[in-house]
């Protein structure tokens, strides 16, 4: 049976990102009161008690006051060049004596509910291709943007202060082409791309195993073997999108998933609802998410995948994923490509 | 209306600074308040028509009215020098609109609106563009906290734009990025004042909390030609390129 957390369970150590976003909001002079209200952050700006926990939707909240105390299109970006390497104390070590790009995602990737719990990074190597991807913890429509934005800038400069150097990434976010586009070719770097279907950033795989001058492999394992096994039950989004990508290929129903983590569909439908989602959004997206993998690395037809993804025919597969995308695959395919 | 002097009288204590023209505006409206209130006091009490003082306190009202008008009559000159002295950020800065916080500089969306307007003012009119960006910004927000990352950026912003034409514009492009848009100069003109901005800010001293911290810049330009978000896109592909380039040197011994 899989277990999972509600986003209103205090999970996050409040002296942990909650208090990074709170400090950040402080140093620009935004009132204290207003940030920390319906957050469970101290009201007067103090540094809040040692273990103390707040909840994903608190931390929300937090963030989302902190956007609209400062009203500045580099909020964003600045919080995200503070996130790493966190305040976990053995993981940002563990994170600092990484020797390379790979060691550090690999930390990233293994505890992300301990450095970065509301956004969860996934990693993809296919084709010499590194795809880093990203997935709502915690359901935050409003936020996506900002929290893309914020984590995207995490990783990307933590690399470049420990790689001691710009690397070439390339970006793609699913969205529209924002107004302040020019924080973005500053704070993550050129090559961007809009309107695509997925939150991910690209990197010639190469990059991965370029050394890092301050790194030290001994250490690093060291720090690791001292961070527990990861002991916390992952987000309630993040287990049925594990959930799903492992069982795409059997066709997933509501029934089928409810009974692996051992509720009645009826829970399981009304715990989705309170990430503002249900289960065939979140099945879509997961389809359209192998499907753009398919095309992408392994240049797969409309046959291939609908196959894959067990559809009866193409023409049945290429209507479906117009209604998860807007748009056809060869639409998409030929976007890829340029 | 003895009432409403009087609330005048806070109000304009409490807004304006200390000075002559604060002393005889307050000074005036008190009078007047205190003049009324010995009018309307007649309503209630009877009081003697020959009685001195009181006579004195209503004739307050006019001579209030008297320092009121004097009050005015320098504010009026406080408010033409404040002009004056404003004209010339104004002039630097073009208009108030727009700012980025932490420098008191216009940002992008402003920048590319006056690239445009640039434009369409004299299309073959010459106007250079220059980015300039902070080596190694990210390094200073990390290792002395971005309070201090700030004032850098606000120091770099004062060097520059007291090397600066007052029909230049100064822009935060975004980070660490300044844009400079230098109207009806050519592109060799435009790279000899980047490269003697460059060297201002290099000899600029800059005091930490932990002792000087060097701060140098590099600088990418164009002609200010085309699409405005194609150009930007350009220099700061430029510029990037130029910062590789810097830490590849840096990194080989």
């Amino acid at each position: 049976m899989i277990r999972y957390t509600l986003p209103d369970e205090a999970t996050i150590p409040a002296r942990g990102l909650p208090w990074q976003l709170f400090d950040y909001a402080l140093q620009r002079d935004a009132l204290p009161g207003a940030i920390a209200r319906g957050t469970g952050m101290p009201g007067d700006g103090s540094l809040p008690l040692q273990g103390a926990l707040v909840s994903p939707q608190q931390c929300l909240q937090l963030l989302a006051n902190t956007l609209r105390a400062l009203e500045s299109p580099d909020t964003s970006f600045m919080l995200g060049q503070h996130l790493l390497p966190g305040a976990d104390p053995l993981l940002s070590a563990a994170l600092r004596q990484a020797s390379s790009l790979q060691q550090a995602l690999e930390v990233l990737c293994r505890w992300p509910s301990r450095l970065l719990p509301l956004l969860r990074p996934r990693l993809h190597l296919a084709d010499g291709q590194l795809v880093l991807y990203w997935t709502d913890s915690h359901g935050a429509p409003g936020l996506r943007a900002a929290l893309v934005e914020m984590h995207m800038t995490a990783v990307v400069s933590l690399a470049r202060w420990l790689g001691g150097r710009r690397l070439p990434w390339k970006f793609c976010f699913n969205r529209a082409r924002p107004r302040h586009v020019e924080q973005h070719e500053v704070h993550l770097g050129g090559e961007l791309r809009f309107d695509c279907q997925l939150d991910a950033m690209l990197l010639d795989a190469r990059a991965l195993s370029l050394p890092w001058p301050g790194g030290g492999a001994g250490a690093w394992a060291a720090s690791l073997s001292a961070a527990s096994e990861p002991a916390e039950l992952p987000s309630l989004a993040d287990a049925l999108y594990d959930h799903l990508l492992a069982e795409v290929r059997r066709g997933p129903t509501l029934e089928g998933a409810s009974a692996a983590f051992g509720v009645s569909p009826a829970t399981l439908k009304r715990h989705l609802a309170r990430y503002g989602t249900h289960f065939v959004a979140e099945l879509d997206q997961v389809r359209t998410h192998v499907a753009l993998y398919l095309f992408q690395s392994r240049h797969a037809d409309n046959e291939a995948v609908a196959d894959y993804l067990g559809f009866h025919d193409a023409a049945n597969f290429r209507r479906s994923f117009k209604r998860w995308t807007g748009l056809t695959p060869a639409l998409l395919r030929a976007s890829l490509v340029t | 209306m003895a009432a409403m002097a009087g609330l005048w009288f806070v109000m304009t204590l409490s807004s304006r600074p200390g000075g002559l023209v604060t002393r005889l505006l307050a000074g005036g409206l008190a009078a007047i308040m205190l003049g009324s209130w010995a009018d309307c006091l007649d309503e209630f009490f009877r009081i003697d028509k020959a009685a001195t003082w009181d006579n004195w306190l209503e004739a307050l009202v006019p001579f209030g009215m008297l320092i009121l008008t004097a009050g005015i009559y320098y504010w009026r000159h406080e408010q033409f020098m404040l002009n004056d002295h404003l004209a010339k950020r104004e002039r630097l800065f073009r208009q108030h609109r727009a700012f980025d916080r932490v420098t008191q500089l216009a940002d992008a969306a402003y920048l590319r609106h006056q690239i445009r307007l640039e434009q369409e003012r004299g299309p073959s009119g010459q106007c250079a563009l220059v980015l300039l960006d902070i080596d190694g910004f990210h390094r200073i927000n990390r290792e002395h906290g971005s309070r201090e990352g700030d004032r850098v950026l606000q120091a770099v912003g004062h060097m520059l734009l007291l090397n600066l034409r007052n029909e230049d514009l100064l822009c935060r492009y975004a980070g660490d990025r300044f844009a400079l848009l230098l109207p009806g100069m050519g592109d060799a003109e435009a790279r000899t004042v980047a490269q003697h901005l460059c060297g201002m800010v290099a000899m600029m001293r800059h005091h930490g909390p932990h002792g000087p911290l060097h701060v140098s810049l590099r600088f990418a330009s164009e002609a200010a030609r085309g699409d405005a978000e194609g150009l930007m896109a350009r220099l700061s592909a430029a510029i990037d390129g130029t910062g590789q380039a810097l830490a590849q040197a840096a990194s080989v011994p």
